[in-house]
């Protein structure tokens, strides 16, 4: 076998990314051609697909202008509200903890973040329904009182879910902040709250950035939460698409929203980048 | 600010301590506690269902991880060597694949499995000799697919951002020694990304384990744990799901803790 | 069960369907009725077939330690399942659906997994059309009695002379009330739909599919509950859409809101309403005197079922009259079989809620096929929840 260097060198390049890229192009790639190819056909009488090109789908979007709506609503809101929630225990963990606590305390954030979103939720679907909170409202006085499937019922459930995803990156962007920062700061004669706005805020503002596109992309897709605080009343784009494919078995339309939505993402994605670049004046910011 | 981090802890557990108190449950109802017992530790230990969801979550989490970071970590590598412009493209799959929601990728691979197993199942059919061609279908195969694809991205995301940190010169510098390739890859590069190699594996496991809307999709027959727990919602949830949720909170607390116990010695070392 | 009707010879089909008829107009009696169809023959019934009973009918073939089944939510006794198991080694999953059009959607989208399921009446005929699932072998569930069945709710799980699928019981769909809430009186779902915006506002919930939730606007609305006119839809989609934001929840699984009183009011099928009842007497069940659904539950096997032997099994178990009554007494839907109707304690039979007054049943409708596949039904009811 007489392999030239440059032939050996381009065999094992081959050898290590083939795998990855026939991966991606399997079960990416392929789904997501096969979901355009779909987007563009008609639902079969008995529901399913039927291969057909047409732009009935596409135009039909408008029907689920609500769900969009909502989600597009929701998601910023439910990461802002994370972050005011988020920041400053982030910003306790990063510089007023005491070290020996710094572990244990980070950990104890990460934790519920690495346990079942799912049982979570339900928990919540406890604490919410009529025996949990309301029912300790009842003894104070306050009677039927209604938490569970509003929006603020979701918005709450958010919250709890996400907050973990949106405490880590700004906690990892404050702990980097150089402490000597702060305290020549002090030393001038700074007050802690410019000290704050001046020096802590714009640092940490890429771990800020890092957070709320995470947390708000990884919104636009929710399902559970929605289903299982929202009643089935406050519907996202994810429950839109679990009903067209599971209910009204409307593969075509399911498809194109489901397009509709990458596309979505990406620009709120681009939006985010752009803000980014702007306030944190970096091209660094990190979504893992 | 004290007050109000606290707060936020209590917030952050008071539904994990609700779970774990109403796995202690004696009623049947996971809704109203009406004394201590510890038997649906044992009913659901002896739920052959829930036993097999369990299962099937462990075998589909250990799977797809130790693949996603097998080949996660070789793209890792390998796009090192690549020109810029097949760096880009994989560099775009990858941010795509994080970046896509969940629910579209198992509703695209349901839609583009059907299809393909549709056609497959034909071909088989026609070409097989037996009577009983085999038949593909979903199940573990789509599942393990479908999860290794958006946690290799992960794995590959991560493991390449400690290749940047490292810096080509202590690659060079083991060359210029006159190391083989593969001493330098085991003795050097090795040993650096570790950390972040099994940080990847333990990230994508998680996702794998905890992962519903995905399976949802394409698991065909197959029941996941987080699948499992869905339809024990709907049909009313007894403290056997609490107790196995409470099971695996430990299993994982132990998990995390000891791993960032390793980590945190990891970077004393490589610091010091 | 009075003397007289154990002196009734069995009657014919076309003798059934023209009985069928003159009930649903109303014109005879409920009692003459069960009594002409046979379901009052169940003594007579049950000592002619001595081994209906008999539960060692399944020991030839390999059954397997597994098999799952698809069904709804608090439908069965649990101890079926363990009895099922202790006799035959078989565990049963229980899967649990909030309505037929997801079931079949899961059916559709690939291998299902079941080996038995429970689908509703008007989904058999497309079932059967696209190949799901496949004619029953009736000499593998020789504790099936046609004799003692009602047509009336058998029929619909024949198609061109073949059974795809054996009656597991029948029922109707109306609203569930919680009277210490809700004070003013109800009787039809006009009166549903009006309370739901007010009185009952933030706490009335509907079901999560088309047929009931769409059907029960339209009968408010006084059109037919299975119309598929696009400008009777219109008008429905109009006041599903205008209650929306009064409802509770768009959800099939109403029982855990209903009982912790989350939810006051919910559309409602007979067994639920039965079993929320017989707990807290103050959930009143009723049946609109405008309209609604009566509808028959089918058992039927999966064409790809993993474990045939044991669906086949289970079935069988089930449809020993010894077993179906404990179902019974358990889920509260009425049986469509005379057997176990003379197994059946007074109480239960002289439950109105279970057994209504045929004045209460006649202005009723089974749902209708084309509900199923009418994709302007389904686009409405997507449309609904996601409005």
């Amino acid at each position: 076998m007489a392999l030239t260097q440059a032939t050996r060198k381009k065999l094992v390049t081959l050898a290590l990314v083939g795998p990855a890229g026939l991966w991606l192009g399997l079960f990416l790639v392929l789904p997501f051609i096969a979901m355009v190819v779909f987007s563009f056909g008609r639902r079969a009488p008995e529901g399913g697909y039927q291969a057909a090109f047409t732009f009935e789908q596409f135009a039909n979007l408008g029907s689920r202008a609500a769900a969009f709506a909502n989600t597009l609503m929701l998601a910023p809101v439910g990461a802002l509200a994370c972050l005011l929630i988020a920041y400053p225990v982030a910003y306790y963990l990063a510089v007023k903890a005491a070290p020996r606590h710094r572990l244990l305390l980070v950990s104890l954030v990460v934790v519920p973040f690495w346990t079942s979103l799912l049982v979570r939720t339900y928990a919540w679907m406890y604490l919410l329904g009529a025996r949990g909170i309301p029912h300790l409202l009842e003894l104070i006085g306050i009677e039927n009182v209604r938490l569970i499937n509003t929006p603020m019922a979701v918005l709450l459930g958010i919250v709890y879910g996400y907050l973990p995803l949106m405490i880590m990156p700004i906690y990892v962007s404050l702990e980097k902040l150089d402490r000597r920062l702060l305290e020549a700061s002090a030393d001038l004669g700074a007050k802690p709250v410019s000290t704050f706005f001046g020096i802590t805020l714009p640092l940490s503002l890429p771990g800020v950035m890092t957070g709320l596109a995470l947390v708000t992309i990884l919104l636009l897709g929710e399902y559970l939460i929605p289903q299982l605080l929202g009643g089935g009343k406050v519907f996202f784009i994810g429950n839109a698409l679990v009903d067209l494919f599971l209910q009204s078995r409307n593969w075509p339309f399911g498809s194109a929203i489901a397009v509709t939505l990458v596309v979505v993402v990406v620009i709120v994605l681009t939006i985010a980048m752009r803000i980014a670049w702007r306030f944190a004046g970096t091209r660094q910011v990190d979504l893992v | 600010m004290r007050a109000l981090v606290t707060s936020v802890y209590v917030f952050l557990y008071t539904p994990i301590a609700l779970i774990v108190l109403f796995s202690f449950n004696a009623g049947r109802n996971a809704s109203e506690f009406t004394g201590f017992s510890t038997e649906w530790y044992g009913k659901a230990l002896s739920n052959a269902f829930l036993m097999d969801a369990l299962q099937n979550s462990l075998v589909v989490g250990l799977v797809s991880a130790t693949l996603a970071t097998l080949f996660g970590t070789m793209a890792a590598l390998g796009l090192e060597r690549v020109g810029p412009r097949m760096r880009a493209i994989f560099d775009a799959l990858f941010a795509a694949a994080i970046v896509v929601p969940g629910v579209v990728i198992g509703i695209a691979t349901l839609v583009a499995l059907v299809q393909v197993f549709g056609i497959a199942n034909g071909a088989l059919a026609a070409i097989w000799p037996g009577d009983a061609p085999p038949k593909l279908a979903l199940g573990f195969g789509s599942i393990i697919a479908a999860h290794g694809m958006f946690t290799m991205a992960l794995v590959t995301m991560i493991v390449k951002a400690r290749i940047a940190s490292l810096g080509r010169d202590i690659v060079e510098a083991s060359s210029d020694l006159y190391a083989t390739p593969m001493t330098t890859f085991w003795q050097i590069v090795l040993p650096q990304i570790l950390p972040s190699v099994l940080a990847g594996f333990l990230l994508a496991f998680t996702f794998s384990f905890d992962d519903f809307i995905i399976a949802f999709f394409v698991a065909g027959s197959k029941t996941t744990l987080p699948i499992y727990v869905f339809a024990s919602i709907r049909r009313g949830v007894t403290p056997e799901i609490n107790a196995i949720a409470s099971m695996v909170l430990v299993a994982s607390l132990i998990l995390i803790l000891s791993a960032r116990l390793l980590m945190r010695d990891g970077r004393n070392t490589a610091t010091t | 069960m009075s003397k007289k009707h154990l002196e009734n010879a069995p009657i014919t089909a076309s003798q059934l369907t023209d009985e069928f008829m003159r009930l649903k107009k109303g014109s005879v009696s409920r009692r003459h009725f069960l009594g002409v169809t046979g379901l009052g023959l169940a003594t007579a019934v049950l000592a002619r077939f001595p081994g209906a009973q008999n539960a060692a009918a399944y020991a030839a073939g390999d059954l397997g330690t597994q098999m799952s089944i698809a069904t709804w939510p608090n439908y069965h006794d649990p101890k079926t399942f363990e009895n099922f198991q202790a006799a035959t080694g078989v565990a049963v999953e229980v899967n649990v659906f909030g309505s037929n059009e997801e079931m079949l959607a899961k059916i559709q989208a690939g291998a299902s997994g079941w080996s038995l399921f429970v689908p509703t009446n008007y989904t058999i005929s497309t079932y059967q059309k696209l190949g799901l699932i496949e004619e029953l072998d009736l000499s593998m569930i020789p504790n099936f009695s046609q004799e003692s069945e009602n047509p009336r709710f058998t029929d619909q799980g024949k198609i061109d002379g073949k059974t795809y699928a054996l009656p597991k019981n029948w029922g109707t769909t109306g609203f569930s009330v919680n009277t210490s809430k809700i004070k003013t009186p109800m009787t039809s779902w006009k009166d549903f739909f009006e309370i739901a915006q007010t009185e009952a506002d933030g706490r009335a919930m509907v079901h999560d599919y088309q047929l009931t939730t769409i059907g029960s606007a339209l009968v408010a609305l006084g059109y037919d509950f299975n119309s598929i006119k696009a400008d009777e839809l219109a008008k429905a989609e109009e006041l599903l859409i205008q209650v929306k934001p009064h409802l509770f929840a768009i959800n099939s699984d109403y029982q855990p809101s209903m009982r912790s009183t989350d939810a006051w009011m919910t559309m409602c099928w007979t067994n639920d309403g039965a079993q929320l009842n017989r707990d807290m007497p103050e959930i009143a069940y009723i049946l609109g005197k405008d309209g609604g659904e009566i509808w028959t539950d089918y058992y039927a096997i999966p064409k790809d079922a993993p474990n045939k032997a044991a669906g086949y099994a289970l079935l069988n178990y089930l449809m020993d009259p010894a077993n179906a009554v404990k179902e019974h007494i358990a889920n509260g839907a009425p049986t469509t079989d005379s057997r176990v109707i003379a197994l059946l304690p007074a109480e239960v039979t002289g439950n109105k809620i279970v057994y209504p007054d045929e004045a209460a049943l006649t202005p009723l409708e089974f749902g209708a096929a084309v509900t199923l596949t009418d994709p302007g039904r389904a686009e409405l009811m997507a449309r609904f929840k996601s409005a």
